[in-house]
């Protein structure tokens, strides 16, 4: 199977590589397949909208921020990040993470409703 | 949109699974139990308003910054104050 976008141009793939997000995403609740592709030498992953192939949300693990972020056994946490040229902007969803089973190919997304879980955590420390 | 008047105590269903319950009622706030199934995601409306529009920009904002190297930057843990 294959899907194209500017980023990635041609990306081919196997219907089992397959991530399903059977309630989609916030905000776009309509897209429930993805692709998650990383890269090498990136710091972040890439998940990709199979329908929408040029929807791509640049993820980036919470657990690497905090050891103890709770979340389903074998389901890791990824917050959505917004990059931004300057790095004191880029800015990592806490408040709604997005929990992916990487062996069963299956993500939601989870509402925190709690004030120290934000919207625009900043990813990147000042100095 | 439909408009109702409730008072306190008193009940709205929206369909046969979910009811708005008003507990009370104050001068500047209501406060409203609702009622619903698990799958029924349930939001204040301006933080799901502010978490559609992170995503969006995510995807958007990230075209523009193809290429740029984060790599060296220091990372903003999260530093929890559990012992206070």
């Amino acid at each position: 199977m294959k899907i194209q976008n500017e980023q990635f141009g041609e990306i081919n793939f196997e219907e089992n590589s397959v991530i399903k997000f059977d309630e989609g995403l916030f905000g776009f609740e309509e897209l429930k397949e993805f692709l998650l592709i990383s890269e090498d030498e990136g710091l972040f992953l890439w998940l990709t909208s199979i329908d929408e192939p040029e929807i791509i949300f640049p993820i980036f693990s919470i657990n690497v921020l905090q050891e103890k972020f709770e979340s389903k056994e074998s389901f890791e946490p990824f917050g959505i990040v917004k990059l931004d040229k300057e790095p004191e902007n880029v800015t990592i969803n806490l408040k709604a993470p997005v929990f992916i089973n990487q062996v069963e190919k299956k993500g939601y997304q989870k509402l925190i409703d709690n004030e120290s879980n934000v919207v625009d955590y900043p990813l990147f420390a000042n100095k | 949109m439909l408009v109702l008047t409730r008072k306190e105590n008193e009940k709205i269903r929206i369909g046969k699974d979910v009811v708005i319950n008003i507990f009370s009622i104050s001068e500047n706030n209501i406060k409203i139990g609702i009622e619903a199934p698990r799958d029924v995601k349930i939001f204040r409306e301006e933080i799901y308003q502010s978490i559609k529009e992170h995503a969006k920009q995510a995807t958007v904002n990230r075209k523009k910054v193809l290429g740029t190297n984060y790599k060296a930057l220091k990372l903003n843990k999260i530093i929890e104050n559990a012992e206070k």
